[in-house]
C-alpha cells in the first residue's frame, strides 16, 4: 500500500513539476524567492549549511529576491534531492559526498549526474584519534598493530558505514596493507556519541571530523594520530598528515550546493556570481571559523569535474571496504 | 567556585535585555510544550536564525529557557485533555487527567508547575556542585550499561501494568518491532522500509504518541455514549492546590528530582525515561498505591519534577563535553557553535562568566515559569469549557500540523491516522500504551548497543558482569519484574492471616 | 462484541508473522556478522507471537461480559461518525501538499465542524474554521518560520 501511495504521489508531483518548469528569461531571473533546500531536519549539519548560505547571501545582497530555507528531511538526503528535481532554477540544495556514495552503496538511485552542479563550498578534514592512554604515537604504529591483528581494536565511526569518516579510515588501512573488511567497526549515530564512547574507553579508535575532535584534543584527553588534509592545518600545526607518514591519501569531507537537472545556462551563471560573492563575505568566513571548516570554493564548471573525480575515487574505496553491492 | 563569578553572572542575567529574552524564551517554551508535536527541539531549531544577531550569552539563555519552559508547558495538555505532545509529558496523563475528571484541573496544573520548579531548582544545584564529576561518571556508560539501563526502564514500565502483564509485554514487543524499521546502523541494511526514503530514518515516536493519544482521544469521544456531555463548567475547581495536596506531594517531588537529574546527565536517556521511572518508583513505594491512576497527586508531581530536572541535567554533557544527550541539546550545540560559543571542557575554564550567567538565569527562569504557568491556569481551564465538538476538530488540526513539523511529509499523516485507530482499540481492550511508546523510544538504541556489546564482549554473559553498574541495573530489572509477583504473594499471605484486611 | 475483543490479539499475531517473514527476507550484512540485522527483529517477532497467543487464549474469559464502551462502538451512529471523521482525515492527508496548507485546512475544518455541529450553527462553524486556520497558519508559517506547503 505504501508503495502505491508513494507512486501515486510521485506521479502527481511529476505532473505538477512539468506544469511549472517553464524556463525563465535571462533578464528576469530570479523572478521569485530563492529557496535553499536543506535535505535534513532543522539543527543538523545540512540545515546549518543551508542557513549559513542564506545568511551570507543576504549579507552580500547580490540577489534582489527573498532567500528562504526549506527543510525536506529523509532517506539520507534523497527526499530533499528528489524534491529539488521537481523544481526550477530558483531552487538549490545542499549536498555532500553522500550524493556520490549513496548510489555506489546502492542506497539511492540518484547520482550527481541527475543535478546541475553549482558550487563546492567548504570542507572539513578527518582525523584518526585514540584515548590519551592508548599509547599510540602516530598513525603508522596504529596501522602496524592492525596489520598484525585486525580484530585487536574496535573502531568507532559515525553516522553510518560508507560515510566519509568510515571510508577515510578504510583508505588509510588499505594504503597501509591492512585488510579493511577484517576490521571491527562500531557504528554510532553521531560524533558526540563517539566521543562519549572513546572517553569512556568503550571503543579504542575513532575516525571523525576535526570539529568533533578538537575540543577534547585541546585539553589533552585524546591523541590525534593523523589528519587527511594535504598539509598540516593552520589551527593544529602539531597534528601530522597521513602524507607525512608515508600514506598517500588526501580525503576531504566536502559540502556543496547544486540545482535541479537541466538548468539553463544563464541561471547557472547567475548562481555562479551569487555564490562566488557569497563566499567572500565576512559572515561566511565566520561560519567557516566557528565550525572548523576550510574554504573549498569551486565554480560550477570546476565542481562538475570534481564530481567526476570523486565518483571514481569513491567507487574504488567502497569496493575495497567490501561494501559494493 | 569563585563567588565573584556567581555575582557577575547574576548581574549579567539581570540585565534588562537578558531578562527580556528569558521571558520570551519561557513563554515560547510553554507554548511549544503545550502544542502537540512541537517539542523543545523544534522550538530551539526554529529560533536559530533569530540567535544570529544576538549576544552569545543571550542566545544561550533564550535556548535554555525554551528547553525547560517546554517541560513546564508539556504537562498542560496532558492534564487538561489527555493528549501529551511529547514523550516526557506522557506520565502526566496517568494521574493528571484523572484529577481533571475529578474536577481538580486547576489544582493539578498549579501543583505540576510547582513540581517542575522544585525539580528544576534541585537540578540547578546539582549542576553547580556535580556537573564535572557526574559528566565523568556518565562516561562509564558503554554499550553493556546502556543495554541494561534500557532493560530496567522497560521492565519498570511493563510492571506498571500489574495484573495485565501479558498485554504489557505485547505492546512492548510491538514497540520494539516498530523501532526496527529504518536503516540498521551497524550494517547499513535497510529494514522494512518498503523502498520509501522517508522510512530510512525510522518512524518518529512523537508521531505515534500524537496519533495514539490525540487522535485516539478524539475518536474515543465521538462514541455514542459520550455525545452530549459538555463539560460542566463548575467542575473546574480551585486554581490553587490545597495544603493536604502539598503535604502529600513534597516527598515525591524531592525523591524524583535526583532521579530525573541523574538520568538527564546520561546521554540518550532523557525526559521520557526519567519521568516514567519516577512515576513507577513512586507508585511502588507509595502508601496510596491504590489511588494511582485515579488522580493521585503524587503520581502527577513525581514525573513533572523528574523531567524538569532531567532537562537541566542534560545540559551538563552538552556544555562540559560537547556531547549532546538529547535531540534538543543536539540542536542547541549546533546553534551555539554557529554563534561562536564552543561548548566543551574548556568552556568552564575560559568562560565561567557565561556558565554562571546561564545558571543564574535558570534560577530566575524557573521562577518566571512557575508564575507564568500558574497565571495561565485560569485561561487554560477555559479549554475545558469549550464545547467538545469545537475543541476536538482543533485538536485534530494541531495534531496534523505537529506531525508535519516533525518530518515535513504527509506520509506521517497516514501513520498518525493508523496509530489513532489502533490506539483507540488498545484503549477499549485495555492494552497499556506506555510500554509501546517507551519500547519505541529506546528500541533502536537498545538493539544497537546490544550489537556493539556483542562485538566488544566475547561471551554474552560478560556483558552482565561488565561493571558494577550493569550488575546493579540487572538486579533492579529482576526486582521490577518480580515485584508484581511479590505483591501477589504478600497479599495472599496477609489475606490468609487476617480476613479483615481487605486489599 | 467478541469479534472486537478478538481483533487485536489476532492483529498482533499477524503483525508478528509479517515481521518474521520480512526479517527472514532481509539481505545479509556485508561487513561483520551477516545475520546481525536479523537477530533482534526475529526475537521481537517471536516474543510478540507468543504473548499474543497467550492473550488470545485468555480473551475467552471476557466473552459474554458487558462493556459500555464496546457496546457504544458497535452502535450504528458511532461507526458512522468514526467513519466520516477518518475519511475526512484521509482526504486532508491526500490534499494537504497539493492544494497547500491554508486551503486544505479550511476545507477540512469546515467539513468536520459542519458534520459535528450541524447546519444550524453555521456562524460558529465558519468563525472557528477561519480563525483556527488563519491563526495556525500565521503562528507556524510566520512566527515559527516552519515551511508549510
Amino acid at each position: 500500500m505504501w508503495k502505491k501511495i508513494a507512486m501515486m504521489s510521485s506521479a502527481l508531483l511529476v505532473v505538477v513539476a512539468c506544469s511549472n518548469s517553464s524556463g525563465s528569461s535571462p533578464e528576469s531571473f530570479p523572478e521569485q524567492a530563492i529557496e535553499i533546500i536543506a535535505p535534513a531536519t532543522p539543527g543538523g549539519g545540512w540545515d546549518m549549511t543551508a542557513r549559513s548560505i542564506q545568511r551570507a547571501m543576504n549579507a552580500d545582497g547580490s540577489v534582489d529576491q527573498d532567500i528562504t530555507v526549506v527543510n525536506k528531511p529523509g532517506g539520507g538526503g534523497e527526499v530533499g534531492w528528489q524534491y529539488l528535481n521537481q523544481q526550477d532554477g530558483h531552487f538549490a540544495a545542499v549536498n555532500s559526498s553522500l550524493l556520490v556514495t549513496g548510489n555506489l552503496l546502492d542506497q539511492s538511485d540518484l547520482t550527481h549526474e541527475d543535478f546541475t552542479p553549482l558550487a563546492m563550498l567548504s570542507t572539513e578534514w578527518l582525523a584518526v584519534a585514540t584515548h590519551r592512554d592508548a599509547g599510540f604515537s602516530d598513525g603508522t604504529e596504529l596501522m602496524d598493530q592492525l596489520r598484525e591483528d585486525p580484530q585487536s581494536l574496535t573502531i568507532g565511526v559515525s553516522p553510518s558505514l560508507g560515510s566519509g569518516n568510515h571510508l577515510a579510515f578504510v583508505q588509510a588501512a588499505v594504503e597501509s596493507g591492512v585488510d579493511p573488511t577484517e576490521l571491527q567497526f562500531l557504528v554510532y549515530s553521531s560524533g558526540g556519541d563517539i566521543m562519549n564512547a572513546l572517553l569512556g574507553g568503550h571503543i579504542d579508535v575513532t575516525s571523525n571530523s576535526m570539529s568533533d575532535l578538537s575540543e577534547q584534543y585541546e585539553v589533552g584527553e585524546i591523541d590525534i594520530l593523523a589528519v587527511t588534509s594535504p598539509e598540516r592545518l593552520e589551527s593544529f600545526p602539531d597534528i601530522p598528515t597521513w602524507e607525512e607518514q608515508g600514506i598517500d591519501m588526501v580525503f576531504p569531507h566536502w559540502r556543496g550546493i547544486m540545482g535541479p537537472a537541466d538548468m539553463p545556462e544563464h541561471e547557472v551563471e547567475a548562481w555562479d556570481e551569487w555564490l562566488s560573492n557569497m563566499v567572500e563575505t565576512d559572515e561566511w568566513q565566520t561560519v567557516l571559523d566557528n565550525y572548523d571548516l576550510e574554504d573549498f570554493y569551486m565554480s560550477s564548471g570546476e565542481t562538475g569535474q570534481f564530481f567526476e573525480e570523486q565518483q571514481d575515487f569513491f567507487a574504488e574505496i567502497i569496493e575495497q571496504a567490501g561494501l559494493s553491492p | 567556585m569563585d563567588l565573584s563569578f556567581v555575582l557577575d553572572g547574576l548581574w549579567t542575567a539581570l540585565q534588562p535585555i537578558n531578562l527580556l529574552w528569558l521571558i520570551i524564551g519561557a513563554i515560547l517554551g510553554t507554548i511549544v510544550g503545550i502544542l502537540p508535536g512541537l517539542g523543545p527541539a523544534t522550538g530551539v531549531a526554529v529560533l536559530i536564525p533569530l540567535t544570529f544577531g544576538m549576544e552569545p550569552v543571550s542566545a544561550l539563555i533564550l535556548m535554555a529557557a525554551i528547553y525547560y519552559g517546554a517541560l513546564f508547558g508539556g504537562s498542560r495538555s496532558s492534564i487538561l485533555i489527555n493528549t501529551p505532545g511529547d514523550g516526557s509529558s506522557i506520565a502526566a496523563t496517568f494521574d493528571g487527567y484523572p484529577m481533571t475528571k475529578n474536577g481538580q484541573a486547576g489544582q493539578a496544573m498549579s501543583i505540576a508547575a510547582m513540581a517542575s520548579l522544585i525539580g528544576g531548582v534541585m537540578a540547578i544545584f546539582g549542576f553547580i556542585f556535580l556537573a564535572i564529576p557526574l559528566a565523568n561518571f556518565a562516561l562509564n556508560f558503554g554499550p553493556a550499561e546502556y543495554l541494561f539501563l534500557f532493560f530496567f526502564a522497560l521492565s519498570a514500565v511493563v510492571a506498571l501494568s500489574i495484573g495485565n502483564m501479558v498485554k504489557g509485554f505485547i505492546t512492548m514487543f510491538l514497540g520494539l518491532g516498530i523501532s526496527t524499521i529504518g536503516i540498521d546502523l551497524q550494517s547499513g541494511v535497510h529494514r522494512h522500509t518498503f523502498d520509501i526514503p522517508h522510512f530510512t530514518e525510522g518512524i518518529s515516536f512523537v508521531v505515534i504518541i500524537i496519533g495514539i493519544y490525540a487522535i485516539g482521544e478524539v475518536l474515543y469521544n465521538m462514541f455514542a455514549n459520550k455525545q452530549p456531555k459538555d463539560v460542566d463548567g463548575s467542575k473546574i475547581g480551585q486554581k490553587w492546590f490545597t495544603k493536604e495536596q502539598w503535604r502529600r506531594s513534597i516527598a515525591p517531588i524531592l525523591r524524583s528530582g535526583p532521579i530525573g537529574f541523574f538520568l538527564g546527565v546520561l546521554p540518550g536517556s532523557g525526559g521520557t525515561i526519567s519521568s516514567l521511572l519516577a512515576y513507577s518508583t513512586e507508585k511502588q513505594i507509595s502508601k496510596n498505591k491504590k489511588q494511582f491512576g485515579k488522580g493521585a497527586v503524587e503520581g502527577l508531581v513525581a514525573p513533572e519534577s523528574a523531567n524538569s530536572s532531567a532537562a537541566v541535567g542534560s545540559l551538563i554533557p552538552m556544555l562540559t563535553m560537547a556531547i549532546p544527550g538529547s535531540a534538543t541539546t543536539a540542536v542547541m550545540l549546533g546553534a551555539l557553535v554557529m554563534i561562536g560559543i564552543t561548548p566543551g571542557p574548556l568552556l568552564f575554564e575560559n568562560s565561567p562568566d557565561l556558565v554562571w550567567t546561564l545558571i543564574n538565569s535558570m534560577f530566575i527562569g524557573n521562577i518566571i515559569l512557575v508564575i507564568i504557568n500558574i497565571a495561565m491556569v485560569g485561561v487554560l481551564v477555559k479549554i475545558l469549557k469549550t464545547p467538545p465538538k469545537v475543541l476536538y476538530p482543533i485538536v485534530l488540526i494541531l495534531s496534523f500540523i505537529g506531525a508535519y513539523t516533525l518530518g515535513y511529509s504527509t506520509i506521517d499523516f497516514y501513520i498518525l491516522i493508523i496509530a489513532g485507530v489502533i490506539g483507540l482499540f488498545m484503549r477499549l481492550l485495555d492494552y497499556p500504551i506506555v510500554p509501546l511508546i517507551l519500547a519505541l523510544i529506546v528500541g533502536g538504541e537498545m538493539e544497537q548497543n546490544l550489537r556493539r556489546a556483542l562485538v566488544i564482549y566475547d561471551q554474552p554473559v560478560d556483558m552482565l558482569f561488565a561493571s558494577p553498574i550493569t550488575i546493579v541495573l540487572a538486579l533492579l530489572t529482576l526486582l521490577s519484574f518480580s515485584y508484581p509477583l511479590i505483591i501477589k504473594l504478600v497479599k495472599r499471605a496477609s489475606k490468609n492471616k487476617d480476613h479483615t484486611v481487605d486489599l | 462484541m467478541n469479534a472486537v475483543r478478538l481483533s487485536l490479539p489476532i492483529f498482533f499475531i499477524v503483525v508478528s508473522l509479517v515481521l518474521a517473514i520480512l526479517t527472514l527476507q532481509l539481505p545479509h550484512a556485508q561487513l561483520g556478522n551477516p545475520y546481525g540485522p536479523m537477530y533482534f527483529p526475529l526475537v521481537v517477532s517471536i516474543g510478540l507471537f507468543l504473548f499474543s497467543v497467550i492473550d488470545l487464549i485468555k480473551t475467552r474469559h471476557y466473552f459474554g461480559k458487558e462493556n459500555e464502551d464496546l457496546k457504544a462502538l458497535l452502535k450504528k451512529e458511532t461507526l458512522f461518525t468514526l467513519g466520516v471523521i477518518l475519511a475526512l482525515c484521509l482526504l486532508y492527508t491526500l490534499i494537504f501538499e497539493r492544494v497547500g496548507f491554508l486551503l486544505s485546512t479550511v476545507i477540512f475544518l469546515a467539513a468536520i465542524m459542519f458534520f459535528l455541529n450541524g447546519k444550524k450553527k453555521w456562524m460558529l462553524n465558519i468563525i472557528v474554521t477561519l480563525v483556527v486556520s488563519g491563526s495556525s497558519w500565521y503562528v507556524f508559517s510566520y512566527l515559527l518560520e516552519i515551511s508549510l506547503p
